[in-house]
């Protein structure tokens, strides 16, 4: 049995494997590390059941923080050498997926990622936000001021309404999700922000 | 003899001035002869619109240019009519003003923009859609038609609107509507108050809802609505004597209120997050 033969077959495999599939096993090193390594994740990843969902901000700093540690890149086209390999590389991209949410996941929980986090905004300092509006918005009502410098507080102040509306909705939301009137105003609140995003654009495009 | 002099000498200076602002005005006439249900859009900047119903099939647009850093483009295609104010460079509020007379047929659909204002449009029977962000918009004696409405802080008021669809959306400007009533009538703020009078129609939605602002609603003893009232953190106050309903929504004393009054033709929502909310009596 060829390692292409067994990895292309190994996702369907349960615990058990037959004779020949034992025997590559012992005598191939590449495959049975991957089988090791898949195990080891299978086993991370039940201990993983009953941890809360991290938000998307702490994914976002992981992997700022990778980043910058230089253990993820922007994605490279493969090397055709790499294709002359025995097993196919396209197993490496699963696994270094699973990998970095673990490994992610594990710094999180062991709050390794505020220090590096810290690293990373000190090195690059962001310019100071009004209060209650977001970075887009900023940027958007740095678009609107330079079309018409009059208009910038009142659309400011129009951001922050809808923000602190969306705030109020999400809350009530989160404390009775089946409740059709919370539901009502986070999409009212959501249209209203929408609203003020395409006037603004509309404004900043003329 | 001084005093009469300076009254003269102050009359001649106030001559002089208007006829200075005057003689940087320029007004441009512009006729168009459409069908039945044309399409008329009017795009300004800066200044007010205000539109009419016309007699015949025939649109009027009489534009009042304050300088000659704006001007007006107009395009005519078919039973469309598109003006708009195109703003040259270093125009500005001032500057950039085109005050806009338009008359359109009574059936025609109308889109106004004016990020200033005001806008205003009476006596039509088309769909209408005005969008605005400081402006004014008054909008009356209009029926069968849609009535769209967009401001950022623009206060919006709708007086003897029927039979159309009716959605305003202003996220800081009171709203006001006076005997306004249709299949569909929503009010969607953020910080805006919300003043309803009129009697909600004989059958219809109607959905008013803000989210600090406060809401009044005055309607008479013999309207026939389906009502709730809902304010997460503020008061709710009734003064009719309401027949319970089943319904999902739970009523709580001061913050909420459920029930029927007559044959409960219309629904009605009240919903402030954390303003008050008042159904008056008429």
């Amino acid at each position: 049995m060829s390692c292409e033969e067994f990895q292309r077959i190994l996702p369907e495999l349960e615990d058990t494997y037959s004779l020949e599939q034992e025997q590559h096993l012992k005598t191939c090193s590449h495959c049975s590390a991957l089988v090791a390594d898949l195990n080891a994740i299978a086993r991370e990843a039940l201990l993983l059941a009953d941890i809360e969902e991290p938000s998307p901000r702490v994914w976002n700093r992981i992997e700022i923080a990778l980043r910058q540690e230089g253990l993820i890149r922007s994605a490279q086209p493969a090397a055709p050498t790499l294709r002359k390999a025995r097993w196919n590389p396209i197993w490496l991209v699963p696994v270094a997926a699973i990998f970095l949410v673990i490994f992610g996941l594990l710094l999180y929980q062991r709050g390794g990622v505020e220090p590096q986090t810290a690293h990373v905004l000190h090195s690059t300092p962001l310019p100071s936000l009004p209060e209650g509006v977001s970075a887009e918005q900023a940027e958007l009502l740095k678009v609107v001021a330079a079309q018409t410098p009059s208009l910038r507080a009142s659309y400011e102040s129009e951001f922050r309404a809808v923000n602190a509306y969306i705030r109020d909705a999400e809350l009530a939301v989160r404390r009775n999700p089946n409740d059709q009137i919370s539901q009502q105003y986070l999409t009212n609140a959501y249209e209203q922000r929408a609203m003020v995003y395409e006037m603004a654009m509309d404004h900043g495009l003329q | 003899m001084s005093r009469s002099l300076r009254t003269v000498s102050v009359a001649v200076l106030s001559v002089v001035v208007l006829a200075a602002v005057a003689s940087s005005q320029v007004r441009k006439e512009f006729h168009y002869q459409v069908h039945r249900r044309a399409s008329v859009s009017i795009f300004n900047e800066y200044g007010p619109i205000s539109v009419k119903p016309a007699s015949g099939h025939q649109v009027i647009v009489v534009a009042i240019l304050h300088s000659d850093k704006v001007e007006v483009d107009q395009n005519h295609g078919g039973n469309r009519v598109a003006v708009s104010s195109h703003l040259l460079a270093g125009a500005d509020p001032e500057s950039g003003r085109v005050d806009y007379e338009v008359w359109v047929p009574v059936n025609a659909s109308v889109v106004l923009h004016s990020a200033t204002g005001p806008i205003h449009a009476e006596k039509l029977h088309g769909d209408i859609i005005l969008e605005g962000n400081t402006a004014d918009v008054d909008v009356r004696d209009l029926s069968d038609g849609h009535v769209h409405v967009k401001t950022l802080k623009g206060p919006v008021t709708l007086t003897n609107v029927s039979e159309g669809h009716v959605e305003i959306t202003s996220v800081s400007g009171d709203v006001a509507l006076n005997s306004v009533n249709g299949p569909f009538v929503q009010v969607n703020s953020t910080t805006g108050n919300i003043r309803y009078d009129g009697d909600f129609g004989e059958s219809g939605e109607y959905s008013l809802m803000t989210h600090t602002g406060n809401i009044d609603a005055t309607t008479p003893s013999y309207a026939s609505i389906d009502v709730y009232a809902h304010s997460e953190q503020g008061k709710v106050e009734n003064d009719f004597l309401l027949e319970p309903s089943h319904t999902s929504f739970a009523a709580r004393a001061g913050s909420a209120f459920a029930g029927t009054v007559g044959k409960a033709a219309s629904s009605v929502k009240l919903l402030s997050f954390s303003g008050r909310i008042h159904l008056k009596k008429r």
